[in-house]
């Protein structure tokens, strides 16, 4: 969307010119000059982009037949054409049914009935001046930014800029970080550290199922690291020598309103991807996935990365409700705001209830790659994931991973927010992440609705740790250039000492080729 | 003029202005920049001197911390540091060209207000006399469906008048705390645990059949934001009150107790009544940058008048949130207040007597309040907002008793326990147990029997 085309929606083109002006300034270093639209809203405005989601639409209108007519003597006419309309659907059923209501009502009653279903159409509206059209802050507050504001470096003592170890042996020892790994606080310690993976916390809380998702899952996290820093048996690598990364802390967010943490949000994953380095975000819910993916196409511009959705849910909700982000709506708002486009997103893993025709009718249309739980129950899990990493190397496009824990089955992952029995396995999940990030182009990586509470075995907790190894472990192959189908090290896949499966000559060849001089 | 003579001259102004500032009013005294840094600070300009000994600096960092810095800096150093902590301060407030002021919604959405739509007569699908009703199939026995204490259902306020209700138990699931979460689950969990409807032990007195007491359901909420279920609560609070019901209310966090009072005052009249509030949290943060939220429930039911201060009795303060300057503010309000700290020094017997003699000073209606944070985590380990060293649940509920045997009860609210922190559920036994101390006393009360009235079987078993 270009600027001439906001204004064209905006109510006043001047505030919408003044908006524009003050959102470029924060944007003017993108790589790509499509960053022009206003992303957010700043003081009291509309949300800027269109609402109107398409996919929301009334049944198809019913005929009556005059044996009822009747009983539709005390309608106006705009009545009688409401209890036929789409919109009446919803209460009265289809035409059989709202003959049979009928015939159970006198002619006072049918009135009613249908004034009332007229009511609730009207009541559930948004109408002016009786509905909040926003939910308000209180901007007289004077800590309002309190919540977001950050550090000046000048309170501590002066350091150089890079990762920061915090222990005292050899940078172990110190406060749990992710992976045992330095951390960064500004984006001038990640460029100071040529790091190319950082990995932050964004505690969001606001997931439908059962909260508490944030806080304790980025904490928690850290507490479990032990393995995902440590070294590979699948690819022989460890993924802490061949990439530098660090833990870049959690990013602010107000646990009170999903819609004031975006930006923030965004703000931050941006200057880490600025730099070339990979956000990995750990969540909090999934609306996170939101102003991860839009801050990777502020970076890289519009249309230009594609996500690959891990989940039991296709999160594209949208429209229906007075909300225009939540843990259900991050695929729809990106696709709507043009960060992504719908064949751009392959899905991964759905299996949750709610899903209609019509939810699969407009993935197709739009091209959006879903591979659910159904796809794999008719031809196995090696044949699903071959496709996926198919799909998603096509042409080399850059990829973000956006992994909600709950596509795993409930045995390996029961603390999520909206658990769905029948899921992955942690060793589906563990090679698929394992081969994307090898042998894709991924510049983004989030996991999300971890609940650690949920679980006092603490078993998800380190199921997620893993998975984020899978992924560091995969981005090393892929620095190393061991990005082959399905690449395993022959030498620990393989004991080679007789020639079992007939290969054994393959397997030492492979061995001998990758050894490094000094052996 | 060269540039040392400007700084020089700055110098001695700033110095000069400095000797003459008056010492800054804190929350815990006074400050003012000590002789000894004095020379320091002459390295500042004008500007960066007032926001030193204005005092606004130490918002953002203790006076400890700033005598350290000004002591140990060069004067490049402390005037970069200055600088950026005036920036910092700078950005605290709103700037509409710079901030959300408000989160936008989706004014298309065809169910903009579905969280607060009860179904109209004409579309209800089954036709019944209105009053409350059973849901088990046998006399004694409960058959499955879990509501507060087995009691009766009702659905609808035509329910509660058909029913000459004394008391619906209603649950409102807002699940926005500001610690742990979950509390939105409260509700759900304390039907399912049978231990509402006790016999009083001191009375002997059966609530239930004191009582026409019914499960009210529970009342919507919008999960994304509590701005918008607070219209939806209040209108139903009130509309609950105007059947001459008593609601008590389920939580939920702690934000639900605004809607709540405030429902029971628009039947009942604003200052009618008096709150007595169980909290760790003093819950009136005076600045919030949101409009409503647990941190403020009770700041806002002050500052709107719906209850006055001096009618306001706060018992078992500890939380992270209680500072001088809050104590001071409440105490502004006239509000009386019982901090851990009295109980500790003077002892529970003492402060209970004490409270209760401002409760029988006070207004002849009450609405009683917990927030289960005010008990202590060995007994209510599911507060959202856990506070250790907190009171013990039997002078909590000892309290409460009392209180709603020798007041009328115009309302009365329970709040965030989050059951899912508590895999033994002892914090739903315990939250039951608190919401049957006053249901109790209403019910002795009805009886018309002395709050302090123990009966001869309950206290002495009589052989010689």
């Amino acid at each position: 969307m270009t600027i001439d085309s906001f204004e064209l929606r905006a109510a006043k083109p001047v505030v919408a010119t003044t908006m524009v002006a003050i959102l470029l300034a924060p944007v003017t270093w993108a790589q790509d000059d499509t960053v022009q639209t206003p992303e957010y809203v700043v003081g009291e405005q509309a949300y800027p982009f269109d609402t109107n989601d398409p996919r929301v639409k009334d049944k198809p209108p019913i005929e009556l037949p005059d044996s009822v007519a009747p009983k539709l003597n005390l309608l106006t006419a705009e009545e009688s054409e409401f209890l036929k309309s789409g919109a009446a659907r919803r209460f009265a059923g289809s035409a059989e049914d709202t003959v049979e209501a009928l015939e159970e009502r006198t002619p006072e009653e049918v009135k009613a009935w249908v004034n009332a279903m007229q009511d609730v159409v009207a009541n559930n509206r948004y109408t002016e001046g009786r509905d909040l059209p926003n939910i308000p802050l209180n901007t007289e507050s004077p800590r309002f930014n309190a919540w977001r504001l950050q550090r000046p470096r000048s309170m501590d003592p002066e350091r150089e800029p890079g990762p920061l170890p915090l222990g005292r042996y050899g940078g172990y020892g110190g406060p749990p970080t992710f992976g045992r790994f330095a951390i960064a606080l500004s984006q001038e310690d990640l460029v100071a550290g040529e790091v190319d993976v950082a990995i932050l916390g964004a505690p969001l809380n606001m997931g439908s199922g059962w909260r508490d998702s944030g806080a304790q899952a980025t904490i928690d996290l850290r507490l479990f690291s032990w393995g995902m820093g440590g070294s590979d048996q699948y690819a022989l690598i460890k993924p802490s020598e061949v990439l530098t990364i660090v833990d870049y802390g959690d990013v602010a967010v107000d646990n009170s309103s999903t819609e004031r943490s975006m930006q923030h949000v965004r703000k931050i994953v941006r200057e880490v991807a600025e730099t070339g380095a990979i956000p990995m975000i750990v969540g909090g819910d999934h609306s996170l996935e939101y102003p991860n993916v839009a801050a990777l196409a502020d970076v890289y511009g519009k249309e230009k990365v594609s996500v690959i959705h891990f989940d039991s849910h296709y999160d594209a909700w949208w429209g229906e409700e007075s909300h225009l982000i939540n843990h259900g709506y991050p695929v729809y708002r990106l696709i709507n705001e043009g960060h992504v486009r719908g064949a751009d997103y392959i899905q991964v893993g759905l299996r949750s209830g709610g899903l209609d025709k019509s939810a699969f009718n407009w993935m197709r249309e739009i091209g959006m790659r879903y591979h659910n739980m159904a796809e794999v129950e008719v031809r196995g899990w090696d044949a699903v994931i071959d496709r996926v990493v198919a799909e998603a190397s096509e042409e080399g496009r850059k990829l973000h991973i956006s992994f909600d824990i709950d596509v795993l089955d409930p045995a390996f992952a029961v603390a999520t927010g909206t658990p769905v029995p029948g899921g992955m396995t942690m060793r589906e999940a563990i090679t698929i992440v394992r081969r994307l990030c090898a042998e894709t182009n991924v510049v983004g990586f989030d996991l999300v609705e971890l609940h650690p509470a949920l679980d006092p075995t603490y078993k998800t907790t380190l199921n997620s740790s893993y998975i984020i190894k899978a992924c560091l472990t995969g981005l090393a192959m892929n620095k190393e250039g061991l990005t082959t189908v399905h690449y395993l090290s022959p030498l620990s896949s393989e004991h080679a000492t007789d020639d079992y499966y007939g290969d054994q000559q393959k397997y030492l060849d492979a061995t001998e080729a990758e050894k490094e001089p000094e052996e | 003029m060269n540039s040392q003579s400007i700084l020089t001259r700055c110098a001695l102004v700033t110095l000069f202005l400095a000797l003459l500032l008056p010492p800054v009013e804190t929350a815990f005294g006074q400050w003012s920049a000590p002789d000894e840094l004095r020379t320091q600070m002459s390295v500042l300009n004008d500007e960066q001197t007032e926001f030193i000994t204005s005092g606004a600096v130490l918002e953002f960092i203790p006076e400890r911390q700033l005598e350290h810095e000004l002591a140990t800096r060069d004067a490049d150093g402390l005037r970069s540091f200055v600088d950026d902590l005036m920036s910092f301060a700078a950005e605290m407030s709103y700037d509409p060209e710079r901030d959300m002021g408000a989160a936008p919604l989706n004014l298309n959405a065809r169910s903009f207000n579905n969280s607060a739509l009860p179904t109209p007569a004409p579309l209800r699908e089954l036709k019944r006399e209105p009053g409350p009703f059973s849901v088990h199939r046998y006399l004694f026995a409960q058959s499955g469906v879990p509501t507060f204490g087995g009691a009766k259902v009702a659905i609808w306020p035509e329910d509660l008048v058909a029913g000459n209700v004394d008391v619906a138990i209603i649950g409102v699931p807002n699940n926005m705390g500001s610690g742990r979460r979950d509390a939105g689950s409260g509700p759900n969990a304390m039907r399912a645990m049978d231990t509402i409807a006790t016999p009083d032990m001191q009375s002997l007195v059966k609530p239930l059949e004191a009582l026409s007491v019914v499960d009210y359901g529970s009342f919507t909420i919008d999960y994304m934001s509590t701005e918008r279920t607070v219209d939806h609560v209040t209108d139903m609070v009130a509309e609950t009150a105007g059947t001459g019901a008593i609601p008590m209310l389920v939580g939920g966090d702690t934000s639900m107790l605004y809607p709540g009072v405030k429902g029971v005052a628009r039947t009942h009249g604003m200052g009618t009544f008096g709150l007595l509030h169980f909290s760790a949290h003093p819950d009136t943060e005076r600045f919030g940058d949101h409009t409503i939220s647990d941190r403020q429930a009770l700041f806002l039911l002050l500052d709107q008048g719906i209850v006055e201060g001096s009618e306001t009795i706060q018992v078992g303060l500890r939380g992270p949130a209680v500072d001088a300057e809050t104590l001071q503010w409440l105490r502004s309000k006239e509000v009386r207040y019982h901090t851990m700290a009295e109980i500790r020094q003077r002892g529970f017997e003492e402060v209970l007597k004490r409270m209760l003699r401002e409760v029988d000073k006070g207004p002849d209606a009450f609405f009683v309040s917990v927030d289960v944070s005010v008990i202590d985590p060995a007994e209510m380990v599911a507060a959202g907002r856990i506070t250790s060293n907190g009171m013990r649940i039997e002078d909590v509920t000892r309290a409460i008793r009392h209180v709603c045997a020798a007041k009328d009860i115009v309302g009365f609210e329970i709040t965030d326990m989050a059951p899912m922190l508590d895999l033994s559920r002892l914090s739903v036994i315990h939250s039951n147990a608190v919401l049957n101390a006053c249901l109790v006393g209403i019910a002795v009360r009805k009886a018309g029997l002395d709050p302090d009235y123990v009966h001869p079987l309950a206290l002495d078993h009589g052989q010689r």
